[in-house]
């Protein structure tokens, strides 16, 4: 039939006003223009970001040509290129993106689909900048000489060409390991080793800073030649061998990047390809074995003494949540961590500093709690309808999920205690008074105000998800201002009992504070009920959105 | 005369300029299995949202067992159960740890909850499982808990949206049976689907919604006979639902239209 044969233009120009569509469809809703209103600022920050970085690369490269000293090309190819591929897998890779294979469902061919998985969604903050910072190199080289423009030209085109391919591969890749719950959680498990890593690499660091330099030298030499036969050392390698008259060498590194590129494409070939044939992006989600037994007894859920069912109920659901998310054990290992950290760094604490390590961690600990405090039924989803419609009020709702978080902040504060307890010494006891006066300040002012933003402004979160999962815009900034004000009382508080040489006096300041806070507390409790039956249709819609 | 077990009285509900029920008077028996029907976007959702105190009402009153909504809420959800739209289940407990939960909400002991949620969860063919996790369960399977969730605490009046979607044949003969017997004993039962089949065979009476009204209401024999307001069928002639359905929500212009590319 006429008119059933749609060329490959068409069909890309149909995908990007579909595109655009999308985007002119989300600015009807508020958070829609906010989105784009923050999606404005981040341009403005990547666009300084990108010619900041470029100018500053540009400068480096100069000198490199200048001075002769272009075996360190290397180094700023290579920080490109890790930011290239890791910042897109930080920030997207835990997050469930939308199936871009729905579009097989249209007739479109191979090429086709190759080329729209390819360019679709490439343009990111990572090419941005990525690219501009090779332009900056490409400049700073050809302003030193000249006739090495063509050569950087070469080099950077063939590393550009090899990162936007590379990163495809890796985000298509990602894509159809996400597509089950199962390795999404797998993920989030590597990611939270990936964080302890980043956190445990400065005191590692530190503690084998006292190696001689020509051994950290001998290390770094053994590398080299591993580094020199990968794309940023190819890139290099191109224009130094340019440099040193070599054309045919410089060739064939650039060659060597374009057999590197065709690796990741012919990978990428390989994903799409079995898409193509028909495979779903969900088909990563393999039905598993059923665990059968017959007649298993139903346990009795938990009852804690003076509090009725209800709010038993809700402390067992919140805590088995808990128990089966990647970020709340995170949460629970983070003050051992952060004693870790400390251990690190221990020779740079003196005397009296050592005290101050069990209040910090303290500190922290609260800080990583207000993630769950301040959106509480983020993770109940679509569960949150159920709250509405039992005979239960939200208050008491509310009050077991903060019983259920306070649980887990002592736990936090008594693994930190045991962790400074045995790492350094045990706190003083005019330490610990002050460590509990302040929590028990900055606790219920934080659970009061987060009980508030949890129904005024929720946000669907999966507990199971790492990455760009945040609570809303205006949660971030209310949040920010607590933390700004009960960490400046704790700073004040400890100022003046050191500066008067009486922490008791401190501590005294910060009961007497949290008294009030925690009456506040109780007064915002009282109100939680009306104010989520007024909001009940935001909490639905908001926390029922996929 | 009992006082009905469903009553509702202008009940009107707008979002900015868009009227989704309007001045909805219904009125339903008790032990009434009830089948509330309508097009997509006709307000049956918004409705049993509304009965179940998911949404607040712009204007008009409920009464549920003869307790007002705006005054009595916590009592009237103590006797209810619902089945909402999105089924509100924990993706991340376990059925029984769901059901559990969802028993000691209503009240129950902690020993009656653990008998009933077992009872629960063989009954519906869910007890082979115990430490799967609700996100891994299929829809059905879902649908299954989510009922099981609803009737834990022996509800007065139950309210189900589209409970039978995705439930496979089996499991959808053992649900209409459950609903068919607790209608026996007396539980009124409040239910909207779209498969006027399962309507037709399950329900008692019927109201049709259209475009936020009420059209229709009364017993099926009533509907397919004609003699009810809104019903432009001479007396006397019987229909079946569907037709009585499409004849009241203006569906006939649909079955006649053509689109002649159409092979």
């Amino acid at each position: 039939m006429a008119g059933l044969n749609p060329t490959l233009g068409a069909q890309v120009r149909v995908i990007g006003f579909l595109r655009w569509r999308l985007f002119v469809n989300s600015l009807r809703s508020v958070r829609g223009r906010l989105n784009l209103v923050s999606r404005a600022i981040a341009g403005v920050l990547v666009l300084g970001a990108g010619l900041g970085g470029g100018i500053a690369l540009g400068a480096v490269a100069w000198g490199m040509t200048n001075e002769h000293q272009l075996n360190w090309l290397a180094v700023p190819f290579w920080l490109i290129f890790l930011f290239w591929q890791l910042f897109p897998v930080m920030a997207t890779a835990f997050t469930q993106n939308i199936d871009a294979s729905s579009l097989l469902r249209f007739p479109l061919s191979y090429p086709g689909y190759f080329f729209v998985r390819l360019i679709y969604g490439a343009l990111d903050i990572a090419t941005a900048l990525g690219m501009c910072w090779c332009l900056g190199l490409v400049a700073g080289i050809s302003a030193a000489d000249l006739s090495l423009a063509p050569w950087a030209l070469l080099a950077v085109a063939a590393f550009v060409i090899f990162n936007l391919s590379l990163a495809r591969m890796i985000f298509v890749w990602i894509e159809h390991w996400l597509s089950s719950r199962r390795s999404r959680e797998v993920m989030g498990v590597l990611f939270l080793l990936m964080m302890i890593c980043f956190q445990v690499a400065g005191p590692v660091l530190g503690r084998y800073s006292k190696w001689a330099a020509p051994q950290r030298f001998a290390v770094l030499a053994k590398l080299l030649p591993l580094e020199r036969v990968l794309p940023p050392g190819l890139a290099a390698g191109v224009i130094e061998k340019a440099v040193q008259g070599q054309h045919s060498s410089a060739l064939l590194s650039a060659a060597l990047i374009a057999f590197y590129t065709a690796g990741a494409l012919w990978i990428l070939h390989g994903r799409l390809r079995a898409q193509y044939r028909g495979e779903s992006a969900s088909a990563g989600e393999k039905p598993r074995a059923l665990a059968v037994t017959n007649g298993a007894a139903i346990r009795r859920g938990w009852k804690l003494p003076l509090l009725s069912g209800a709010i038993s109920a809700v402390f067992e659901k919140e805590l088995r949540y808990f128990s089966r998310s990647g970020p709340m054990v995170f949460t629970l290992v983070m003050p051992v961590i952060m004693v870790f950290v400390l251990w690190g760094g221990r020779r740079a604490l003196m005397g009296q500093q050592m005290n101050f390590v069990f209040p910090i961690g303290a500190a922290y600990c609260l800080l990583v709690m207000t993630n769950i405090v301040y959106n509480s039924f983020g993770a109940d989803g679509g569960g949150v309808q159920f709250f509405l419609f039992s005979p239960v009020s939200f208050r008491q709702i509310t009050a077991a999920k903060n019983l259920a978080q306070l649980t887990i902040l002592a736990l936090d504060v008594c693994i930190l205690w045991l962790g400074v307890r045995l790492v350094f010494h045990a706190p003083p006891m005019r330490v610990i008074a002050l460590t509990v006066a302040w929590l028990l300040f900055a606790t219920p002012i934080n659970f009061a105000i987060g009980n508030l933003l949890s129904v005024y402004s929720p946000k669907r979160i999966d507990y199971a998800v790492f990455g760009r999962q945040r609570a809303s815009e205006t949660t971030i900034l209310v949040s920010l201002g607590v933390q700004m004000t009960v960490l400046g009382v704790g700073a004040l508080a400890l100022f003046l009992g050191r500066r008067y040489h009486t922490m008791w006096a401190a501590t005294a300041m910060l009961a007497t504070l949290a008294l009030f806070s925690i009456t506040a507390y109780f007064l915002l409790l009282a109100r939680v009920t009306r104010i989520a039956l007024a909001r009940r249709d935001v909490l639905t819609t908001e926390l029922f959105r996929a | 005369m009992d006082s009905p077990a469903i009553l509702t009285e202008g009940l009107t509900r707008r979002f900015g300029d868009f009227t989704a029920v309007q001045d909805v008077n219904l009125s339903v028996a008790p032990g009434q299995f009830y089948g509330f029907l309508g097009p997509n976007g006709a307000g049956k959702s918004t409705t049993i949202k509304m009965l179940t105190g998911l949404m607040a009402p712009t204007a008009g009153r409920m009464q549920i067992l003869g307790l007002d909504l705006a005054t009595h809420l916590t009592e009237v959800k103590r006797q209810i159960g619902v089945v909402p739209e999105g089924m509100a289940l924990f993706g991340r407990l376990t059925g029984s740890e769901y059901l559990n939960f969802a028993g000691r909400m209503y009240g129950l002991d902690r020993r009656t909850t653990a008998q009933r949620a077992a009872e629960l969860l063989d009954f519906m063919e869910l007890s082979q499982q115990p430490h799967t996790l609700i996100t891994d369960y299929s829809h059905g399977m879902q649908k299954k808990l989510a009922m099981a969730a609803a009737v834990i605490h022996g509800p007065k009046v139950l309210f189900l949206d589209e409970p039978f979607e995705g439930v496979d044949a089996v499991a959808s003969g053992t649900l209409k049976a459950m609903l068919q017997r607790m209608t026996a004993r007396g539980v009124t039962i409040f239910l909207t689907s779209h498969v006027l089949e399962i309507v037709e065979r399950l329900c008692t009476y019927v109201g049709i919604i259209n475009n936020g009204r009420l059209v229709a209401q009364g017993s099926l024999d009533e509907l397919r006979s004609g003699v009810v307001a809104g019903s432009a069928t001479p007396a006397g002639e019987k229909m079946t639902l569907e037709e009585f359905f499409l004849h009241t929500v203006g569906g006939s212009r649909a079955a006649t239209q053509e689109l002649s590319w159409l092979g």
